[in-house]
């Protein structure tokens, strides 16, 4: 909360400090991490995969110790509220995935560790602050920072071309996208005055209409801005024509990158915009509906279109990933209490389902018996039998099937949407989840229904494990996968304790 | 005892979910093990439903065996389940026919059999769940979901291009499904935007206003997830390769109780809900409806595969019971209930035959087989009389059906009920036809010269329908009794919305049109 009582009251490195308590947490243990360089022995060592898990689990220990509390510091550039809580969790669970998912990668690829992983616990830090952020050069800073580390995760994989040249692209076009971010972020300064969010809402809600005319570039050059900084946001969300480094990037990355791309990127992008969106773009100023339910639209369809087309698991779930960034933008167009609290439900179910899947292609790398070629998926339903249907799970939560979150979390924006009267939107949102669910399946039938000549395959695989849990699969990996499978189910069968933690984190979006 | 028959319901749904559980720890190289014992299971969850049947109070029209607790507040859904009149048998089918089916396929299913019968045991909680549900979100779940172990079944167990035809009814069925969940979700709003209060209760949302412009949209939306899954006729072009390809026990689910939930849903959500809607647009329904039976009989006088043949006569005897339930006669909403039943128990029947033909020939083509009267009597005669309850013969059950639709519709669409007759006459022709083609005649393949009698598992299989078609067809009464509350109730129902209907025609002069 901004307020000048606050502000310069006692106590106020006590309270900034305070409120970013779970980002120090993870900056020591970052540098920690990065320190183990020195030591050679230590560097070889798992020790930096331990400390990365002990650094998120203190910081989100912290985050729920600290949960409940509204806390503003650093004059109101930093909040803390259960908006950040809500997204906090989902941002470090997404982390944690990742770097459980990395152990097995990291090891096959004999790359050095603590750089590794401690640009991991930099890119959460990077995406905790921009979540946290409440000002204009917050916002820019965050995702300047968060977008270096994302370069550099890509293109980790020294020497692979495809890494290197996925992190080019990547690097060109992000750098784009942030020359418009900022742009944008001069424009609404230009037009405001003012850097801090919380100010520009507070001035666009006194400045009368007339106001508005009188000085007449204040609505120009705040619609000019707002459409630059979106641009500038979409990107980081992956949406439909800023898409364009989303496969390439996905693909070219080790799968655990791509999987933390996946989820937290996308997600701290989606909670940043949704603060942005709640606060200025929600003023009356234009209509910014009217352009993102289009870019909701083409997002859906040109992302299904595409996975459809491609053969490759992660290029697909690349493109899946781009139309369920439509999907979720539904929820924010849908807008208002029902709307927001819809958009986090189905963060949060987005990302155990696509951590899911990201650990189950993964495992599959691993055991080297298949490529990401989907049509090399054929038979493995029987040979890996929980795996595999694991697999199904999460495939058919990003198809949104019932009994998996992804169906309450299509249900829930999409019943928002109409709530609104995006009717239109709202038929065109399911026909597009009957279109998308033709690849899922296809996925499920190879692993099932194995075609005749693949079916030679199975059989010379014949001699795999029966258990439950088939093959030599690491234990993190596997108890990324139950994890995964328990949320994704329990979120689609019983919602309401996940419905009532993201409208909490809603309420406190209110009450500014 | 009063604590089992209470929560009756639930246990219906999740005894065979536990089952399947269960199953789950067993290994799987006991196929012995994990047929007796599933089969052993499904039999138990038969016997629980025959509990719902005594207990059943006949003389109510309101729901019963009512259960309800909260589920999702936020969005007003509970776990609300009930059952009425038609409901009741509805479920007696499905735990029937599953518990058939799975002992039907101990000789066809030979591989996975652990997975066979842990969907098949799956398919049973979705499918009894969909039926009890009295909340649109709950039944929205169980009737989505049902297409996962359908889709498997078919996928993995299924003959020819079983791949494609389990996509075709997954990709069929879903498109239905998510419009008519667009229906759903806006007259939830709808129902918010009036009364401030979320609710997915069924007889809740019965209250809701709705424009009768807005009402036509809405049926439509609805109309697309059950038409398909009826099938009726634009939409029934999935069935053909569903059924043919399925494994014995799908294709008996399949037409036996999946076919039923559209019916099922026009009878439970879309006409109460949308009542003026369906007045509308039931002359064109009904005339889909009948091209549906004529259609479906010319296209299976020229089958040339067995279970393709049965699998277009399931679209004709489909277009009946539509007939009779937009015909919102009383009678012939009672004859289209019932017609649900006999139809689950016939074809299911038909299917169980077309099955054992293949198992023993492996064949499915009329033309290959010829003369297996003579090896196999007990075959011949069990088949004899589910082909003439098919047709529909007096005294078999297919009659009354067919004749109280007959009677009922004759009323208020005189035309399309005689033109419907015309299904029953090439019903027989193509039904009699196929029999004679395949029972009688010269053996001309000499694979059919070693063609084994049924044996007692086989004739375990069938006699449960066998006496259910005679039972019905000489004293239907036990089963009337029960339904007609529950029609009589839905008619006035929407009988009320009738009258209304009929003032806004007059004064909006919608009647010239």
């Amino acid at each position: 909360m901004y307020n000048l009582s606050s502000m310069y009251s006692m106590g106020l490195l006590e309270k900034g400090i305070l409120s970013i308590i779970p980002e120090i947490v993870i900056v020591i243990f970052a540098f920690i991490v990065l320190f183990l360089t020195f030591f050679e022995k230590l560097s070889k060592s798992k020790n930096p995969y331990y400390l990365s898990i002990i650094g998120i689990g203190f910081s989100i220990v912290y985050v729920l110790m600290l949960s409940g509390r509204t806390i503003s510091g650093f004059y109101g550039e930093i909040g803390f509220n259960r908006f950040d809580v809500f997204f906090f969790i989902v941002i470090l669970l997404s982390g944690l995935f990742t770097v459980l998912m990395s152990k097995d990668v990291m090891e096959n690829f004999e790359m050095p560790l603590p750089e590794y992983y401690s640009l991991i616990l930099f890119g959460i830090l990077a995406m905790m602050i921009l979540i946290a952020s409440n000002s204009l050069i917050m916002v820019f800073l965050s995702i300047e920072f968060l977008s270096i580390t994302a370069y550099i995760l890509t293109g980790y994989l020294k020497g692979n071309r495809r890494s290197t040249e996925a992190a080019l692209k990547y690097f060109v076009l992000g750098s784009f996208a942030s020359a418009f971010l900022v742009f944008g972020a001069v424009f609404i300064y230009a037009a405001t005055g003012h850097l801090n969010l919380y100010n520009i809402h507070h001035f666009l809600s006194l400045i009368s209409h007339g106001d508005m005319i009188r000085y007449g570039g204040i609505k120009t050059y705040l619609a000019i801005g707002l459409i630059l900084f979106l641009v500038g946001l979409a990107f980081k969300m992956s949406l439909f024509p800023f898409h364009a480094w989303t496969p390439d990037a996905y693909e070219g990355a080790s799968t655990p990158i791509t999987s933390f791309m996946a989820t937290g990127v996308k997600v701290a992008a989606f909670a940043i915009f949704l603060r942005v969106y709640f606060l200025i773009y929600s003023s009356n100023i234009m209509n910014f509906n009217d352009i993102l339910w289009i870019i909701a639209i083409l997002s859906m369809t040109f992302g299904n279109i595409a996975a459809l087309l491609s053969p490759n698991i992660k290029r697909l779930m690349a493109y899946s990933s781009i139309a369920q960034a439509g999907y979720i933008l539904i929820g924010i167009i849908g807008g208002g209490y029902y709307g927001y609290s819809g958009t986090l439900f189905y963060l949060l179910a987005y990302i155990f389902m696509t951590a899911g899947a990201f650990a189950i292609v993964i495992i599959f790398e691993n055991l080297d018996l298949i490529s990401l070629d989907i049509k090399r998926y054929s038979g493995i339903g029987y040979k890996y039998p929980f795996v595999a249907a694991s697999m199904s799970i999460f495939l058919l939560s990003l198809a949104g099937i019932p009994m998996t979150s992804g169906f309450m979390g299509k249900f829930y924006v999409l019943s928002s949407a109409v709530k609104s009267g995006y009717n239109f939107l709202v038929v065109i949102a399911l026909l597009n989840s009957a279109f998308a669910a033709f690849y899922y399946i296809r996925i499920i039938s190879n692993m099932y229904m194995p075609s005749k000549k693949s079916a030679d395959i199975e059989l010379s695989n014949k001699n795999g494990s029966f258990g439950i849990i088939g093959g030599k699969v690491s234990g993190e990996l596997m108890f990324t996968v139950i994890v995964c499978l328990i949320f994704t189910i329990l979120m689609g069968v019983y919602p309401q304790v996940f419905i009532n933690f993201a409208n909490n984190s809603v309420n406190s979006l209110w009450r500014i | 005892m009063g604590f089992f028959i209470k929560y009756l319901l639930s246990i219906l749904i999740f005894f065979p979910l536990a089952s399947a559980v269960l199953l789950l720890f067993i290994n799987k190289k006991n196929e012995g093990i994990l047929r007796y014992l599933s089969t052993f299971l499904s039999l138990v969850e038969f016997i629980f439903s025959i509990y719902l049947f005594v207990y059943f109070k006949p003389d109510t029209y309101k729901f019963q065996f009512v259960e309800k607790f909260h589920w999702i507040p936020s969005f007003g859904a509970s776990y609300y389940l009930g059952i009425d009149g038609v409901s009741l048998f509805l479920i007696l089918l499905t735990t029937l026919l599953t518990f058939i089916s799975l002992i039907s396929s101990y000789r066809y299913i030979r591989e996975h059999v652990k997975e066979f019968v842990i969907l098949m045991l799956l398919l049973e909680t979705f499918m009894v769940g969909t039926f009890v549900s009295l909340d649109v979100l709950l039944f929205y779940l169980f009737w989505e979901f049902m297409l996962v172990p359908m889709y498997f079944i078919i996928g993995m167990w299924g003959t020819g291009k079983k791949v494609y035809a389990a996509v075709k009814f997954f990709l069929y069925t879903l498109s239905g499904s998510l419009m008519m969940l667009f229906g759903f979700i806006y007259i939830y709003i709808l129902h918010y935007e009036q009364t401030g209060n979320f609710t997915f209760n069924i007889v809740k949302l019965y209250n809701t206003h709705i424009p009768i412009g807005l009402q036509i949209i809405l049926f439509i939306a609805l109309f697309l997830g059950f038409a398909v899954k009826i099938p009726l006729f634009p939409f029934h072009t999935w069935l053909p390769d569903a059924h043919t390809e399925a494994p014995t026990a799908g294709s008996v689910i399949l037409a036996g109780v999946l076919l039923k939930f559209g019916i099922y849903g026009f009878f439970r959500f879309a006409i109460p809900l949308l009542p003026s809607a369906t007045y509308v647009l039931a002359p064109a329904i009904i005339i889909l409806g009948v091209i549906g039976i004529i259609y479906g009989a010319f296209v299976s006088v020229v089958q040339k595969d067995l279970k393709r043949l049965i699998a277009f006569s399931s679209v004709s005897h489909m277009g009946f019971i539509v007939l009779g339930l937009f015909a919102m006669s009383a009678i012939s909403v009672d004859g289209s209930v019932l017609q649900l039943l006999n139809h689950g128990i016939s074809t299911g029947a038909l299917f169980l035959f077309a099955g054992m033909l293949y198992e023993r020939t492996h064949t499915r083509q009329i033309a290959d087989f010829g003369g297996i009267a003579k090896k196999a009597p007990i075959l011949t005669t069990l088949f004899l009389i589910s082909v003439l309850a098919s047709i529909g013969l007096p005294g078999l059950n297919g009659f009354v059906g067919e004749f109280l639709i007959l009677i009922g519709s004759f009323h208020n669409y005189t035309v399309l009920t005689i033109i419907a007759t015309i299904g029953i006459i090439f019903a027989a022709i193509y039904m009699l036809r196929m029999f004679q083609k395949v029972m009688f005649q010269d053996i001309t393949n000499p694979e059919m010269e070693n063609f084994e009698d049924m044996n007692l598992r086989e004739i375990v299989t069938v006699l449960p329908l066998i006496l259910l078609m005679f039972f019905i067809g000489f004293y239907p009464m036990p089963f009337l009794s029960r339904i007609d509350p529950t029609v009589l109730h839905f008619i006035s129902m929407v009988s009320h919305h009738d009258t209304i209907y009929n003032i806004i025609k007059l004064k909006t002069g919608l009647s010239n049109v």
